[in-house]
């Protein structure tokens, strides 16, 4: 009797914190809608947010700047991190303290640390040199020094899964080291690579304070662009491009929901 | 399974010529090209001096010498740590040794990379690539060798009759048995006809049943293509069945090599006599001429050598009912038996010292525990090795 | 007889090529991570013990003046002003922390208790939340915190706060922003860890100890704690460095460390004092992975708690 109680309680703690959790997503959502200009009370549904933001330059650019940036970033993190991912699986048997630490590095400092010190640095290199500008191409840096670690990461457990007899199997059937990058090295980890591109691809859209420590005055992305207008003042058309962010990530929800489903099957 | 290997369960395997009683297959169909042909290729391996170490204090290989000649089905057998998987890694080229040369067909490849050499290894774990379907896992080592697509089909083709394959190439790799992705790693090692095909431990992940059954056709396979087999395993039921010539090896040395029966019947040291099963080993305690003392009592031999130990074999002795008096007659008590149906064990007691002894079941008496019985041997079955 | 002969030649060229493969390998990302990481860190903290000059950049001598000015002391004498930012941070994060834990526990066993089939979609909704940027996420507690709202409107009626003052800016806007952010860097552990309990054990407590509580706290609690320490060092340490929610939700008295560093880079005001901030930070990071790994080590008998 008792125990049922108690697993009532559970039950209706849980709903009470999935509703705490999407509340705030779902008022941006529902004002996104929103007839008036209010943010405190609904007056009536349209779409006139949504319109202003497809002739907000800004926004554009801003949006532009974010796909650039993660583009370009995971594409660079990938091609270092599984280099690394596989330097540390061939030599896992070795002692890579210094390695490891260097690895986990980017994950455990905390942002703000992140974002300024790589901010000052690029400050003083470009006022020495007049090279790493402020801007896109600084961000892009920041953005693969982060990502790095988890495609190094994501590509080494793969690594660590596959039967390390198979490394030897492609040189005893007349793979040239070359050939056995190509034919059996990238085939094999190749569901990682996807996985962790798009890891990649999502931390970077993400960050927010490494962005905006790192960017210049004409590189803002979308987190940037959203952060300034809140701070001039809460418009009601920060709901609209949320909403179409908050919208991005519920899809990616599905999506990864479906393909943990078709793996289970 | 398929059909023609279910065929072959019944097959006796207790002699180690089964390889010379089974039959080549049916007629292979018309227009086929014969694999067979491939015997040409057979090489002989020569090693000499082979060190290596791992480490500073492991020592692998302390200076192994040995040539296998071409077409042999060739042994190494030991316990795990003995040498025997490092020493086919370097034939394989995927280990390289410190010190010593490697000539594969008379050519020296101690420095060739194993992507050079011609030479395929059958793993352990059979090593079938995941992300490749079992025509792709076949066709691997003719791809990297630049052989173009329609050829390779074709080999693919050929081997995967030989190996009687079946339906399995077209099957995803994940979902084979242990006995299927056996003779698929077989196939895409033969498919490359090497000069040398090394196979590492490749039954001991298979149940008993699947196993003799796979030693049969194994056989079949090596002796219709006559192409030079080195085989590594630590079970010596296993090497005595299959081989033309066993190495034993032991601590990184070879300790002695020759035939099945030699390495079972005339062990050079109690570790070979050991490992071949033997447990009946005793101290030779004097010796004069022809005449032995040990803890058993006075035995005669024929055999020439100056070891210290004394081999009975347990299937050489008779047990004789009573007290019988004679040459090589020695006194002793049944302490145990085991009725194994088509032979019983016996464990007798002579002194303070035991004795193994099989009998063949021919419908004789078959003494029982506690009967007073005489064990008789004859002179030529008594082997003396060293220590 | 071991081998002894003096062949070195083979042994030594296969280790100088692993070395060499290892350098191929696992340099370019090592020397990035030390161009763009360990470099700007390095003289971050540099930074931290040189003169604040012209438009907050550092300059020579070195000197300790930026920790004096981060304790208090000013060219105005002693103002509590940078100490009650730090009392606060360390403050919000032993409560969020605290919160959080207290949320995320029952949580973490309920979505252990239920069909297998469920749990990956439950940890999936506890997590999606968090995909989104912190920025939105946050604009949307300052949407339904602000004056007028329906909650507001409760907190005012029930006399917790002044008539159209709103629950924003304000600390307790900053501790909830807090708890919802790291809500599931700790149900994820804690369920990893409910999800390997060992019930045997469980049962035979229940046996032993008859109540409930009592077995909880004698075979239930101890199996977490592994979970759960990795949890806590997941929330505190990013916790205590936060920008994005005291910055949106705190306004001027809600600010913590995070800002106070901030806002020496971003206003340029004082590189050196925002230096020595970050580099507190960094202490306090290290200590919260230095203490995981050792009690870590202690409880899992050997096995780390993997970050």
């Amino acid at each position: 009797m008792r125990k049922r109680t108690f697993k009532r309680c559970l039950t209706g703690f849980w709903w009470f914190t999935l509703v705490f959790l999407y509340l705030p997503l779902a008022v941006v959502v529902l004002f996104s809608f929103n007839a008036s200009n209010s943010a405190a009370t609904f007056t009536g549904i349209s779409l006139r947010w949504y319109g202003r933001l497809m002739g907000n330059e800004e926004i554009l650019s801003a949006f532009a700047n974010s796909m650039i940036l993660a583009i370009t970033s995971s594409v660079i993190a990938l091609g270092i991190g599984c280099r690394i991912g596989y330097g540390m699986y061939r030599h896992r048997h070795r002692k890579l303290g210094w390695l490891i630490v260097l690895i986990y590095l980017p994950i455990v400092l905390p942002d703000i640390v992140f974002g300024i010190s790589e901010m000052a640095f690029f400050v003083q290199i470009h006022r020495l040199t007049g090279l790493l500008q402020p801007g896109l191409g600084t961000m892009i840096i920041a953005h693969v020094t982060f990502q790095i670690p988890f495609v190094a990461l994501i590509v080494y457990s793969r690594f660590v899964g596959l039967d390390p007899t198979l490394f030897e199997a492609a040189k005893d059937l007349y793979a040239t080291p070359i050939k056995r990058v190509v034919h059996f090295m990238l085939p094999t980890i190749k569901p990682a690579l996807i996985s962790a591109f798009f890891l990649s691809f999502t931390l970077s859209v993400d960050d927010f304070v490494i962005s905006f420590f790192t960017a210049g005055p004409e590189s803002a992305t979308l987190p940037i662009y959203i952060w300034g207008a809140i701070k001039k003042g809460v418009s009601p058309e920060i709901n609209a491009i949320a909403t179409l962010m908050i919208g991005a990530v519920a899809i990616a929800a599905v999506i990864s929901l479906v393909f943990s489903r078709r793996r289970q099957a | 399974m398929n059909r023609a290997s279910e065929n072959r369960e019944g097959t006796p395997m207790s002699d180690p010529i089964t390889a010379e009683a089974i039959e080549p297959p049916a007629e292979p169909s018309a227009g086929q090209a014969e694999p067979g042909e491939t015997a040409r290729q057979a090489a002989s391996i020569e090693m000499k001096g082979l060190h290596k170490r791992f480490g500073r204090d492991t020592v692998a290989l302390d200076g192994v010498d040995l040539t296998i000649e071409a077409g042999e089905f060739f042994t190494l057998l030991g316990p795990s740590g003995c040498g025997k998987t490092t020493l086919l890694r370097i034939l394989a080229g995927l280990e390289e040794a410190d010190d010593g040369r490697l000539a594969i067909g008379g050519k020296d490849i101690t420095e060739v990379p194993p992507h050079r050499r011609s030479v395929n290894t059958v793993f352990q774990s059979y090593a079938l690539f995941p992300h490749l379907s079992v025509r792709e896992n076949l066709a691997f080592g003719l791809k990297m060798r630049g052989m173009l697509p329609g050829e390779r089909d074709a080999r693919v083709a050929k081997i995967a009759e030989f190996i009687k394959l079946g339906d399995l190439v077209d099957r995803p790799v994940d979902q084979l048995s242990g006995g299927q992705r056996q003779r698929i790693a077989l196939a895409r090692a033969l498919v490359n006809e090497p000069d040398v095909l090394l196979l590492d431990e490749p039954l001991s992940a298979l149940d008993a049943g699947l196993r003799s059954q796979l030693q049969v056709e194994l056989l079949r396979v090596q002796k219709r293509l006559g192409m030079t087999f080195v085989f590594v395993t630590h079970d010596q039921q296993e090497a005595m069945v299959m081989s033309d010539r066993i190495a034993v090896l032991n601590g990184g040395v070879i300790q002695q090599v020759g035939p099945p029966r030699e390495v079972y019947e005339h062990p050079v040291n109690a570790f070979v006599a050991r490992f071949m099963g033997h447990d009946n080993l005793y101290p030779v305690t004097a010796r004069q001429g022809a005449r032995l003392t040990t803890p058993l009592g006075e035995l005669t031999t024929e055999d020439a050598g100056e070891g210290s130990l004394l081999l009975i074999r347990p299937e050489t002795l008779d047990l004789l009912p009573g007290e019988v008096a004679g040459d090589n007659h020695l006194p002793a008590t049944v302490s145990e038996r085991l009725y194994r149906g088509s032979h019983a064990e016996y464990r007798l007691e002579i002194g303070s010292s035991t004795l193994q002894a099989t009998l063949n079941n021919r419908g004789r008496h078959l003494p029982e525990v506690g009967d007073r019985v005489t064990v008789s041997v004859a002179p030529e079955d008594l082997v003396t090795l060293s220590e | 007889m071991a081998y002894t002969g003096v062949t070195p030649s083979a042994r030594s060229r296969g280790m100088v090529r692993e070395a060499r493969h290892l350098l191929l390998t696992v340099a370019p990302g090592a020397t990035w991570i030390v161009i763009f990481l360990v470099l700007p860190s390095a003289y971050l903290m540099g930074v931290a013990f040189m003169t604040n000059g012209p438009y907050g950049l550092p300059e020579m001598p070195l000197s300790l003046e930026s920790f004096r000015r981060l304790a208090g002391f000013g060219f105005l004498g002693w103002s509590p002003g940078n100490l009650y930012t730090l009392l606060r941070s360390l403050w919000q994060t032993l409560v969020s922390t605290g919160l959080v834990v207290i949320v995320a526990y029952p949580i973490a066993y309920y979505i252990s208790t239920c069909r297998a089939r469920w749990r990956p979609i439950m940890l999936l909704l506890v997590v999606v939340p968090s995909w989104t940027n912190q920025v939105i996420r946050t604009f949307g507690w300052m949407n339904l915190l602000a004056p007028g709202t329906p909650l507001s409107n409760l907190a005012e009626g029930l006399g917790f706060i002044a008539p159209n003052m709103g629950l924003y800016p304000s600390n307790f806007a900053v501790t909830l922003g807090l708890v919802y952010n790291f809500l599931p860097f700790m149900v994820l552990p804690l369920y990893a860890a409910f999800e390997k309990l060992d019930t045997a054990q469980v049962e035979a407590a229940q046996d032993l100890f008859a109540s409930p509580v009592r077995a909880f706290w004698h075979a239930v609690f101890p199996q977490t704690l592994p979970g759960l320490l990795a949890g806590i060092v997941l929330v505190a340490i990013p916790a205590f460095g936060m920008y994005v929610i005291p910055e949106l939700l705190g306004g001027g008295k809600g600010m913590m460390l995070g800002n106070l560093v901030a806002n020496q880079f971003a206003g340029g005001a004082n590189w050196p004092l925002g230096a020595a901030g970050a580099i507190l930070m960094l202490i306090a990071t290290f200590i919260g992975l230095f203490a995981m790994r050792r009690i870590g080590k202690r409880l899992g008998g050997g096995e780390e708690v993997v970050i």
